[in-house]
């Protein structure tokens, strides 16, 4: 017993605001994302969203804190976060209509930190 | 030990890229119901802010609540909150003991003065001194008041610090109060629940540090963020309530058919918690989806409210013996009035016979 | 202690025992009043009393067409509130789970939408009743105090029990409080208002119909 009714009509006012933020960052370039977890979503609804946007280009499987799946939809520039948390479960689910979500790009503080790490390393080899 | 780094500093020590910690703040921005746009400028904020200091106290409480927020042990994204603390003192949780433990306490205080953040789960007990709950030889009072006075803020974690929860129960023998009734000079949120739910500890905690303020609390001093809305509104259930289906017991036609719960005293009402939201054992489910109405825990005085399976619209008190009562002095008092007009009646005649006798007496002597 | 858990509690068990006291004390102290026994002579052909006391209980049930447009507007006016009145208390589920906790029957409930639309026309008709009360001369002549109040307490319990229901204007839990403060209210004021004539209105109808039918007025 889920309380799952069946479709609401949920799915449809996501796609539309989808396609009014994706036509907005095709303008002006503004970033936009929908939170799905704050969504009161039945399972059936959110089974219809994800058909609807299908699967892109792109498909990501992330390890940190956790797995997450990341995936462009057949719409480019859309994209579906889903982030595991313990027992598999989802914690958080996002839309972002983005050209590439933040949480793919490599932040300076830990390019920084890797290129450290990297010289050191190299530096310890040449000393062995 | 505190740490004098940044969260970002300790985070690259550790090896978490910053990928973490954006993937944190936005489950955070999604529990706080944030926009999600704010969880990049979180991690921001919170990769250049200091881990908090926190000192955990326990009271009169049954670890619950402690329970509550550790209960994961695997690493998720959920444990990342305690990347984002320094948790100084923890009964429960940490390995040292005695002296050594009341030790770091001490200097957790001395270091961090000012600007630890106090979380507390349990109820003070205030009865004969304070006796009733002591710990390294003092009393829970003695103790709150000392570590309270240098904290920035105190969160009461669960019902009993928060509104005095079961130690307060009828009759209270250990003359228990909640945390905001001793410490009244510096700002006290109140996380209830019992046990509170794990993200609303976390969020808060989490909230504080990334935004160096404290969240928008309602009037019993609850982040509204998780306590805004109550059960009701945002229950699954709630279509049936409207259409007026009721379980009438708890394995009858109504309940298999997962209809409102009203009639078998569900609280939900007047009830506001996250439950019906970000529900329980990490989203698996929540009381009133397993079948039991909601009892109410996160409000004052839930334990003493005349029964758990009562339905609310019931009056609580309609005592029989005094409805008795009050027939029983309403059948005498409309026995004295009809007594009392009878009474009157009677002499009213007897008057009027007397006086028309002495008309006649009149009459016949001239 | 919660405003709502006054309400619930010693609240409504002492409206509750002031009603049960009046009511009693009023009706006993009435009927077990001396009667003055009717001297005239019974007319020829005159029905029993007890056949008399009912034809007057049924013939009151609606007016004359002779009696004017504004007596037939309220007495229709006041079966809308009265039939009303009766639908939401006897066929709103939460209302019946606190007769059941009474009396212990219980039958099943309507939906709450038709309440809800209940409680609206009730209320239109509640004001429509007061409209025409202060704006007839005559109504206005002869009404008392005692039939705004009686106005007023009949109608805040179903204004309060609406905004409780729609979560307008406050907390659910102290739109309930106020809900069950009114009906406290009502409850203690009913033995000793006008309220009171949902008992004593078939004493009066039975005796003016006895007294008719023994003089052969018609009705």
């Amino acid at each position: 017993m889920n309380g799952d009714v069946g479709r609401t009509g949920m799915a449809q006012s996501i796609l539309r605001e989808i396609s009014l933020a994706l036509s907005v960052l095709a303008a002006t370039g503004t970033r936009d994302a929908i939170d799905l977890r704050s969504l009161p979503l039945t399972l059936a609804d959110r089974e219809e969203l994800e058909a609807a946007l299908g699967r892109g280009d792109v498909g990501v499987v992330l390890e940190a804190a956790g797995k997450s799946e990341i995936w462009e939809t057949r719409f480019t520039g859309v994209w579906w976060l889903r982030h595991f948390g313990g027992d598999g479960r989802v914690a958080a689910e996002v839309i972002e209509v983005t050209p590439v979500p933040d949480i793919l790009s490599a932040h300076p503080e830990d390019i920084s930190a890797a290129a450290t790490r990297m010289a050191a390393e190299l530096e310890e080899r040449e000393h062995v | 030990m505190s740490e004098t780094g940044t969260i970002g500093e300790a985070l690259i020590a550790q090896g978490i890229s910053r990928r973490s910690l954006l993937k944190y703040t936005g489950y955070l921005a999604s529990i706080l119901a944030l926009p999600p746009m704010a969880s990049r400028a979180m991690a921001d904020a919170l990769a250049s802010a200091k881990r908090q200091s926190v000192i955990w106290l326990s009271f009169q409480e049954c670890t619950g609540c402690t329970e509550s927020l550790t209960r994961s042990f695997n690493p998720t994204i959920e444990d990342m909150i305690f990347n984002l603390i320094s948790l100084d003192y923890q009964e429960t949780l940490m390995a040292s003991a005695g002296t050594a433990a009341e030790g770091a306490m001490q200097a957790a205080r001395t270091a961090n003065k000012g600007k630890y953040v106090l979380v507390v789960d349990g109820s003070v007990s205030t009865g004969a001194g304070g006796v009733y709950s002591t710990n390294a030889g003092k009393s829970n009072l003695e103790t709150l008041k000392e570590v309270a006075a240098d904290a920035m803020a105190v969160l009461s974690v669960g019902t009993c610090a928060a509104f005095g929860g079961i130690p307060m129960a009828k009759p209270n023998p250990t003359g228990a109060v909640p945390v905001s009734e001793i410490i009244t000079d510096k700002p006290v949120i109140n996380i209830s629940g019992c046990p509170p739910i794990p993200e609303a500890i976390a969020g808060t905690v989490a909230y504080i540090i990334t935004f160096g303020k404290l969240p928008d609390l309602d009037h019993l001093n609850r982040p509204k963020a998780f306590f805004g809305d109550s059960i009701h509104d945002r229950c699954y259930r709630r279509p049936f309530y409207d259409k007026g289906q009721f379980a009438k017991s708890f394995d009858d036609e109504g309940a298999r058919n997962g209809w409102c719960l009203y009639e078998v005293g569900c609280k939900g009402p007047v009830t506001y918690n996250a439950c019906a939201t970000l529900k329980w054992n990490g989203g698996v489910s929540f009381p009133i989806q397993s079948g039991h109405g909601c009892l109410g825990c996160s409000e004052p005085g839930f334990w003493d409210r005349g029964g758990f399976y009562k339905p609310l619209s019931a009056a609580v008190m309609g005592n029989r013996e005094i409805i008795g009562g009050a027939a029983v002095a309403g059948v005498a008092a409309g026995a004295a009035s009809v007594a009392l007009a009878r009474k009157r009646r009677a002499a009213a005649l007897a008057a009027q016979a007397a006086a028309s006798a002495a008309v006649v007496t009149q009459e016949k002597t001239p | 202690m919660t405003l709502l858990d006054f309400a619930r509690g010693p609240a409504l068990t002492f409206a509750m025992a002031v009603f049960v006291l009046g009511v009693l004390w009023r009706l006993i102290s009435l009927l077990g009043l001396p009667w003055a026994s009717d001297k005239t002579a019974r007319r020829i052909g005159a029905p029993s009393d007890v056949k008399a006391a009912i034809t007057g209980f049924v013939r009151h049930m609606w007016v004359p067409k002779a009696m004017g447009q504004t007596s037939t507007f309220a007495m229709i006016n006041g079966y809308i509130f009265h039939l009303g009145l009766a639908i939401i208390v006897f066929g709103f589920a939460q209302h019946i789970l606190v007769l059941q906790g009474l009396f212990g029957v219980h039958w099943p409930g309507l939906p709450t939408s038709v309440i809800s639309v209940a409680a609206i026309v009730t209320l239109a008709s509640l004001v429509a009743a007061l409209v025409r009360r202060v704006t007839s001369p005559v109504m206005r002549l002869i009404s008392t105090v005692n039939d705004y109040f009686t106005w007023a307490i009949t109608t805040a319990p179903v204004l309060t029990g609406l905004l409780a229901v729609s979560h307008l204007g406050a907390r659910y839990e102290t739109l309930l409080a106020i809900h069950m403060l009114t009906i406290a209210a009502l409850l203690i004021w009913f033995p000793f208002g006008k309220l009171m004539h949902a008992f004593l209105v078939f004493l009066t109808r039975a005796e003016t119909g006895i007294s008719y039918g023994r003089r052969g007025v018609k009705i």
